[in-house]
């Protein structure tokens, strides 16, 4: 039987299977569906210090094979969160990576130093790609120079392997993921949501209060591939691929153009127990080509 | 909560473009609750992607029922499955309606908002004393009306718009009278965000314990995806899926 096991480097993961933050709440409301111990890690939902009611209604827009959403980072803040960690934590031993958010670097720095400091936290996901905190879409994932000053901070804060998640909205995400690496980033995983826009065409306005909103689902899956076959040729660190998987032919896939792990998003809604069949998938797919490990073909597109 | 295989055995279409289904599925059927409802995957394809919600009309192990209205691609798609075709549904799903021994209870019904009412006064009529206001745009829009006559209802009143059927006006144009003669303890009501906006703006907590159940768009149906908030008057935001559908109708800002 194929080896599902997934080296990133400074670990290894059962298997290349995350489930992607935002998309999986804090995990425990995952435990009717199945054991989280058979995933590869899970990602938390991005937190903040402070609690954050989000933003108002509506918060989602369904499109073709896609879905557009304007959540904007609804959350508990990271008091609660860390009783959640604590408590997860008696029911599952699957690696939990904690998603940091914030509204300036030093909020980013803080946050990241209070999970960094958890035994029961495996490693950071720096969420400097959210769409969905400041109108107009920006963050700091588009801006080589603010990321390399951010994740500088950060790493100086945690002893934890930090990922620093990418924008597909940045002018340039290789020179991004670049300057992530060059500041000490321990994995880069992409993509983030792309930016979208909606319409009313009866009340001649967007159909979200703050203009644009953030793509996700299998409708993104050849954007984000492509983004992700760019940087993995571009940097040495480990990439974690993501947008729109949601079958095992998906994951090679990604596999194929480089990336280490995956991550896995919509497709939890939707489907609840996804991540069970996907691992299941991959499985099947390897035996089948007669593939032994994941680095057999792991960056081997012929192109 | 968990998601089940549901087969459909009969698949009718009824007046006003509504349709009901009647599935088989135990799991869920033998752990519903009146006000429950269900996220149902119309569709195997990914578009569309996410699946819909849809209240349980009724249960009796192994079957659940829902009844529907066709309005987009979604409920288009549902509406071409018949008997034999299968259907992914998780639930059940949010919090529900609670039985109040003893207590008058006015079931309010908007339009399709009959379902969680009827499956409330299916459970509970004849248990406690339980009167109905149900009202549609006009006839057409009132398809179960002779299986709500057939229930042990200790008063039924019927609004239409059209007039075609009933008293005719909005329900809320009867609500003060049957306030004041049949004296409820508690109202229940499921309809249109106005019907429940006006029932909020009438209703007096004083007088009668009110919960009203909400729909909102929905991208999971279990808690995850924070795409179904609807804010509280006190500004927060609370999610009709796990926290709901059915909230203290004072609870709710609603539309002016
Ligand atoms: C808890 C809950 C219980 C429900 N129970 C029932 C039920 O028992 N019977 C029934 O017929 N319907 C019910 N609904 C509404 C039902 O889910 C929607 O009608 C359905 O999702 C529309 O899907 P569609 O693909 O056909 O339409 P879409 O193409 O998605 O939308 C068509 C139109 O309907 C509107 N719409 C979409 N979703 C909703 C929604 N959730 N609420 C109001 N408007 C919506 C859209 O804005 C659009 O204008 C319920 C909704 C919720 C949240
Ligand atoms: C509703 C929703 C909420 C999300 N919240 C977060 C978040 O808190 N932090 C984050 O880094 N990414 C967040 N994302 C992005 C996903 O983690 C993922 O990058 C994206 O959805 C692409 O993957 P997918 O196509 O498999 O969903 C969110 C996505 C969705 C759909
Ligand atoms: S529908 Fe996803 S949280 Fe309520």
């Amino acid at each position: 039987m194929a080896d599902l096991s997934a080296n990133l480097g400074f670990c290894t993961l059962k298997n290349p299977v995350i489930t992607a933050s935002g998309t999986f709440g804090y995990g425990e409301e995952f435990l009717p569906f199945y054991d989280l111990d058979i995933l590869g890690a899970i990602v938390m939902k991005g937190i903040f210090k402070e609690p954050r009611p989000g933003n108002p209604p509506p918060r989602l827009h369904e499109t073709p094979a896609g879905l557009l959403n304007s959540i904007g980072l609804a959350g508990p803040g990271s008091g609660k969160l860390q009783e959640i960690i604590r408590r997860l934590r008696a029911k599952t031993t699957v690696p939990v990576i904690v998603n940091v958010c914030g509204e300036d670097d030093g909020e980013f720095a803080e946050v990241a130093g209070i999970f960094s400091a958890m035994d029961e936290v495996a490693m950071l996901e720096l969420n400097i790609s959210c769409p969905n905190v400041k109108k107009g879409g920006a963050c700091p994932a588009q801006d080589a120079k603010h990321t390399f000053r951010l994740v500088r901070r950060v790493k100086e804060r945690i002893r934890k392997p930090l990922i620093v998640k990418l924008s597909p909205n940045a002018a340039d995400i290789v020179a991004v993921a670049q300057a992530a690496e060059e500041a000490g980033a321990d994995a880069v995983s992409l993509v983030n949501t792309f930016l979208g826009l909606a319409v009313d065409l009866d009340k001649r306005q967007s159909v979200f209060a703050n203009t644009l909103a953030g793509l996700s689902g299998p409708a993104i899956k050849p954007l984000a591939l492509k983004l992700v076959w760019e940087v993995c040729r571009q940097v040495r660190i480990p990439v974690i691929g993501m947008g729109g998987i949601t079958s095992g032919r998906d994951v090679l896939d990604y596999i194929l153009v480089g990336a280490a792990a995956v991550q896995i998003g919509t497709v939890n809604f939707y489907e609840p127990a996804a991540a069970v069949r996907i691992i299941g998938e991959i499985q099947a797919e390897m035996d089948k080509l007669k593939i032994k490990d994941l680095s057999e073909i792991r960056g081997q597109l012929q192109a | 909560m968990l998601d089940e295989r549901g087969l459909i055995e009969e698949a009718r279409s009824l007046d006003g473009g509504y349709y009901q289904l009647k599935i088989a599925a135990p799991r869920i059927a033998a752990a519903a609750k009146p006000g429950n409802f269900v996220m149902v995957r119309v569709s195997p394809s990914l578009d569309p992607l996410l699946r819909r919600p849809f209240g349980i009309l009724e249960s009796r192990p192994p079957h659940i029922w829902l009844y529907y209205q066709v309005l987009g691609r979604g409920t288009r798609l549902l509406s071409a499955l018949g008997h034999g075709d299968s259907l992914d549904i998780l639930g059940p799903l949010g919090n529900s309606f609670a039985e109040m021994p003893g207590k008058r209870v006015l079931l309010i019904a908007g339009g399709r908002g009959i379902v969680p009412l009827f499956h409330y006064a299916q459970a509970y009529a004849g248990r406690q004393p339980l009167f109905m206001l149900y009202g549609g745009r006009g006839r057409a829009d009132l398809p179960l009306l002779d299986r709500i006559k057939a229930l042990p209802l200790r008063g039924l009143f019927i609004f239409s718009e059209d007039g075609s059927i009933g008293q005719k006006g909005l329900l809320t144009d009867g609500l003060e009278k049957i306030v004041r003669t049949e004296r409820p303890d508690i109202t229940l009501s499921c309809g249109p965000e106005a019907m429940l906006a006006r029932l909020a703006r009438m209703l007096k907590p004083e007088k009668t314990e009110n919960h009203a159940s909400l729909e909102a768009l929905m991208g999971c149906g279990f808690g995850v995806c924070h795409g179904c908030a609807v804010q509280t008057v006190a500004g927060s935001y609370r999610k009709v899926c796990d926290e709901g559908p059915v909230f203290p109708l004072e609870e709710i800002r609603w539309p002016t």
